[in-house]
């Protein structure tokens, strides 16, 4: 019997990727992966709820202390009367069913409400910062990697280090004090959407993005050499392919795997550094609630950005182990 | 009774001429110091270390003192704080004759000026205990907004970061080369229970947790080098895990067994100065990391606290005046960018110097 041809097509190149190899393992790789993120959220909620609530301070501090039957009426609203073992269990039935509570500062808003104003914020920025670090990081990469030793090479290793080694709280003041300050090229804070169309995402992104490209291209630039030496590209040299065709369909994907493994912290160290950023630029995210929170001690504020942040980040990584496995033949499933 | 000294032969080469044994670190030490921009590098991170080391014998101003006269001044070497503050004056006292339609100071401005004059020649002040005159100080870095000297706070703000950077680098080596060490060379159900605990502990995202613990537990430097210290071990107790691995069933850890060393002392005198290349390296990219750390959580207000200041800190105060006073900016955060980029290259460095044909090389 004849199996039926496949269609070639975008739409085939995932299944096409399942196919190529053993599928069983690989599925099975996926579902123990996926099965491992919930003990990872699961100790990160239990900790951070615990280390938030033995601190010293309540949310309901204040510099004039409250009469001790409004403090105690106030305590019985929100369950904080109880002992600290049943209000974690109600905190965390409440959380399976997806409700983060009420926020205990903001006394009109559920902490759902802030998240879902502000997440997408924060989530466009990192998304956009990302996509222009790994644009850049790679083409700068490749580029420095074919001409090495030569000037573009250098111009773009130099630039890299740049990024490597200034720290992103001071490339944001930086570039504000040139381009907004003196120059009046870009305004200093807002957001897309408002009076400025989209120019306000631009220094945000970009201070955001400078350290990661700076590490991509350099992880870029050595896998590319590395790979550019190997057997296999010898051999396509060889056949006599064209040097683009070699760059693009042999070297890259060799040359991607220390990249994509990057990914993961990279977009970790892009949540944390929101927080900085958006702080900056005044940007409405979900990053200027973190540090306020724990400020204020509005306990279920504080645990839903965690809470948020941490599945974020616990997914990208869950995500980049499974491109990672798809790309790389050789990786076992274990 | 003396053991009798064994007789080590000398060796020597076909020409009868004597060789030397090359050590892992001289070998190390040798194409490092080919490397021109670690050499670089080494030179800033010493001048570095010896300005923050002499900081209270320089000849600096006192980094806590406020002058409230001599609030935001401009960097200057020529001249005297009192220079700058009259010219303020100045400045301010014309800017309002202007608003009031007048070209000339009328004569109160002109006996407010007069004052001031006479305030700068005489004024003193007492600094430390010793009486100076407040006025003819020159203040090459300029001053902050409570009137305090930026240089000596950059500085002193150097000893605190570069002391961050090197504690919480030192410990984190000391309890990842312990933990490491420990998992690699019992192996079995401890190595297992560890590297899974390990693993745990590097998928949570843990700069979250230590902003969490530094703005509810206080800002102290403790808390700090404590939640710094205790998230960056793990990647010091995988690398050392898997060197002790790789290293446990060689002929000379056979030998130190057969002699009948003890565990403890196979682990930690034998197995773990052959990763001391790794560690070096690693060390030297953590430092400037903890640096920036340190910095980033200062920026968000979490650092050291007043008066005390960091290079972060220093930086974080002046990001909401930097239109009017952006000198209080620039100087702080070039001076510790020109320090991690020293540490970087030199990392850089001596990672290549220690691992020649290293596959991570970036």
């Amino acid at each position: 019997m004849l199996k039926p041809r496949r269609p070639a097509g975008l739409f085939h190149l995932p299944a096409s990727f399942l196919f190529r190899y053993n599928t069983r393992p690989m599925t099975q790789y996926i579902i123990r992966r996926f099965l491992g993120l919930f003990p990872t959220l699961f100790v990160i909620i239990t900790i951070s709820f615990f280390v938030i609530r033995v601190a010293p301070g309540g949310p309901f501090d204040r510099e004039k202390a409250l009469p001790p039957q409004v403090l105690e009426n106030i305590e019985a609203k929100y369950n904080m009367d109880k002992p600290l073992v049943v209000q974690y269990g109600m905190y965390m039935w409440d959380v399976i069913r997806g409700d983060l509570g009420p926020s205990y500062r903001y006394l009109d808003r559920d902490v759902n409400y802030y998240i879902f104003n502000s997440l997408p914020v924060s989530m466009f920025l990192g998304v956009v910062s990302l996509t222009i670090a790994i644009v850049l990081g790679v083409g700068s990469g490749i580029i420095s990697a074919v001409r090495q030793n030569r000037l573009a090479d250098y111009l773009s290793m130099s630039f890299a280090v740049v990024g490597i080694s200034v720290p992103l709280f001071v490339i944001g003041p930086v570039l504000m004090y040139f381009l907004a300050l003196q120059w009046q090229l870009l305004p200093t804070s807002g957001w897309v959407g408002g009076r400025y169309g989209w120019l306000p995402l631009i220094m945000p992104a970009v201070t955001l993005a400078f350290p990661y490209f700076a590490y991509i291209a350099r992880l870029t630039r050595a896998s590319v050499i590395e790979v550019l030496r190997s057997d296999y590209i010898r051999t396509a040299r060889a056949k006599g392919l064209k040097e683009s065709v070699i760059i693009f369909k042999h070297v890259l994907k060799g040359a991607m795997l220390p990249v994509v493994s990057y990914l993961g912290p990279a977009f970790a160290g892009i949540v944390t550094g929101s927080v900085v950023v958006e702080q900056i630029f005044r940007v409405p995210g979900l990053g200027r609630f973190f540090v306020k929170s724990a400020f204020n001690r509005d306990y279920t504020l504080i645990m839903g950005t965690v809470i948020v942040f941490s599945v974020i980040l616990v997914v990208m990584n869950f995500i980049v182990d499974i491109v990672y496995a798809l790309l790389d033949p050789r990786i076992s499933y274990k | 009774m003396s053991n009798p000294q064994p007789v080590i032969p000398e060796v020597v080469n076909e020409f009868d001429q004597p060789v030397e044994g090359v050590s892992l670190t001289k070998d190390a030490w040798r194409r490092l110091k080919k490397n021109r921009m670690a050499m670089v590098g080494m030179v800033i991170i010493i001048v570095y270390a010896l300005l923050a080391l002499t900081a209270p014998i320089l000849p600096i101003h006192s980094f806590r003192t406020q002058v409230s006269e001599h609030r935001d001044l401009p960097p200057s070497f020529t001249k005297t704080a009192g220079d700058l503050w009259c010219q303020r004056v100045e400045n301010r006292l014309y800017a309002l004759a202007a608003k009031d339609g007048r070209t000339q100071l009328n004569e109160k401005d002109l006996a407010e000026l007069e004052t001031i004059r006479q305030r700068v020649a005489t004024e003193t002040a007492v600094v430390n205990g010793k009486e100076i005159m407040i006025h003819q100080r020159r203040y090459i870095a300029g001053t902050d907004h409570l009137g305090r000297d930026l240089l000596s706070r950059i500085i002193y703000g150097g000893q605190i970061s570069i002391a961050i950077g090197l504690i919480g680098t030192i410990t984190s080596v000391l309890i990842g080369i312990a933990v490491g060490a420990i998992a690699g060379y019992v192996g079995g159900k401890t190595d297992y229970l560890i590297m899974r605990f390990v693993d745990v502990m590097y998928g949570m995202p843990y700069m979250l947790l230590v902003i969490i613990m530094m703005a509810i537990f206080g800002r102290n430097i403790f808390n700090l080098f404590l939640a710094l210290a205790l998230v960056s071990w793990l990647v010091v107790a995988r690398v050392v895990r898997g060197q002790i691995i790789s290293l446990k069933n060689s002929e000379f850890v056979e030998a130190a067994r057969s002699m009948g060393a003890s565990q403890g002392r196979i682990i930690f005198r034998h197995l773990v100065p052959n990763t001391a290349g790794i560690i070096i390296v690693f060390a030297t990219l953590r430092i400037p990391a903890f640096i920036m750390q340190e910095s980033f959580l200062a920026f968000l207000g979490l650092g050291v606290s007043a008066p005390f200041a960091s290079w972060g800190s220093l930086v974080s105060d002046a990001v909401e005046r930097m239109s009017t006073t952006p000198w209080q900016l620039f100087l702080p955060a070039l001076t510790m960018t020109v320090f991690l980029f020293a540490m970087n290259f030199l990392g850089d460095g001596l990672r290549d110097a220690f691992d020649p044909h290293s596959k991570n090389q970036l």
